[in-house]
């Protein structure tokens, strides 16, 4: 059924939105982790996709909704690490700073909400298509 | 000159040739009607099946995505109502020449 090529393309849509949701969880989560330097504090990671032309969509793509597929990447954001001023933290160094992860809070949070909207908006547009051929099946019917 | 007479033989065909398609071994028959609705059957099932493993392994914890889980469910009830649809179809003709008057 042809109907499973639109399906294929929202599941790499939700396939992708998916993992930018999981990425800025995992930011978030290390949003605290402090680091003994500036270079061993954890690095944000960022989602780089790269469209899929057409045709690649068609030929049952599915390599890209699986894991490792080549349609999502993820790097390290180009943040500094946040250095605060705490004294008594066993990380501290001989300024008394601490390196924290750059993340940003407010971006990330953006991220989140952005990838959730997307990730409906790619259910909607399943669920049209299942609407659609859903009708075709009453074509005929009494 | 003389102009023979146009035999009825000539442009008929011959008794043997009329017949030799009824008498020629009939070629492999073309998969009928059946084997096509059990092959779908079949199909169907098979999709069933294998998103039925996909909702156990979600549940477990493992295996694939929950939306592709949730897609593979879809493809199988569309497969399911496409038959169900073909089933209804057929009966429908079936019931028609029921009603045929004879």
């Amino acid at each position: 059924m042809d109907y499973r090529a639109a399906f294929q393309i929202s599941a790499a849509g939700m396939a992708t939105e998916k993992l930018r949701l999981d990425v800025t969880t995992l930011n978030l989560a290390n949003m605290h982790a402090a680091g003994a330097s500036a270079d061993q504090v954890y690095r944000p990671q960022r989602v780089l996709t790269q469209a899929l032309g057409f045709g690649a969509q068609f030929g049952r793509l599915a390599a890209a909704a699986q894991a490792g597929g080549s349609r999502a990447v993820v790097v390290p954001q180009d943040k500094a690490a946040r250095m605060v001023h705490e004294p008594g933290h066993p990380y501290a160094n001989s300024q008394g700073m601490v390196a924290y992860p750059g993340v940003d809070h407010i971006a990330e949070m953006v991220t989140l909400n952005a990838a959730l909207r997307a990730y409906e908006a790619n259910v909607t547009a399943m669920n049209a298509a299942r609407t659609m051929a859903a009708r075709t099946l009453d074509i005929g019917g009494q | 000159m003389s102009i023979d007479p146009v035999s009825l033989s000539a442009i008929l065909p011959t008794s043997e040739q009329f017949l030799a398609p009824l008498a020629a071994p009939a070629a492999a028959p073309a998969p009928g009607f059946a084997a096509w609705v059990n092959e779908s059957i079949g199909a169907v099932n098979e999709t069933m099946v294998s998103a039925d493993a996909g909702v156990r392994q979600v549940a477990l914890g493992a295996g694939p995505s929950l939306h592709e889980v949730m897609i593979d469910l879809e493809e199988a009830r569309l497969s399911f109502q496409l038959l169900a649809q073909v089933r209804n179809r057929l009966l429908d003709a079936y019931q028609e020449v029921m009603r045929m008057q004879v």
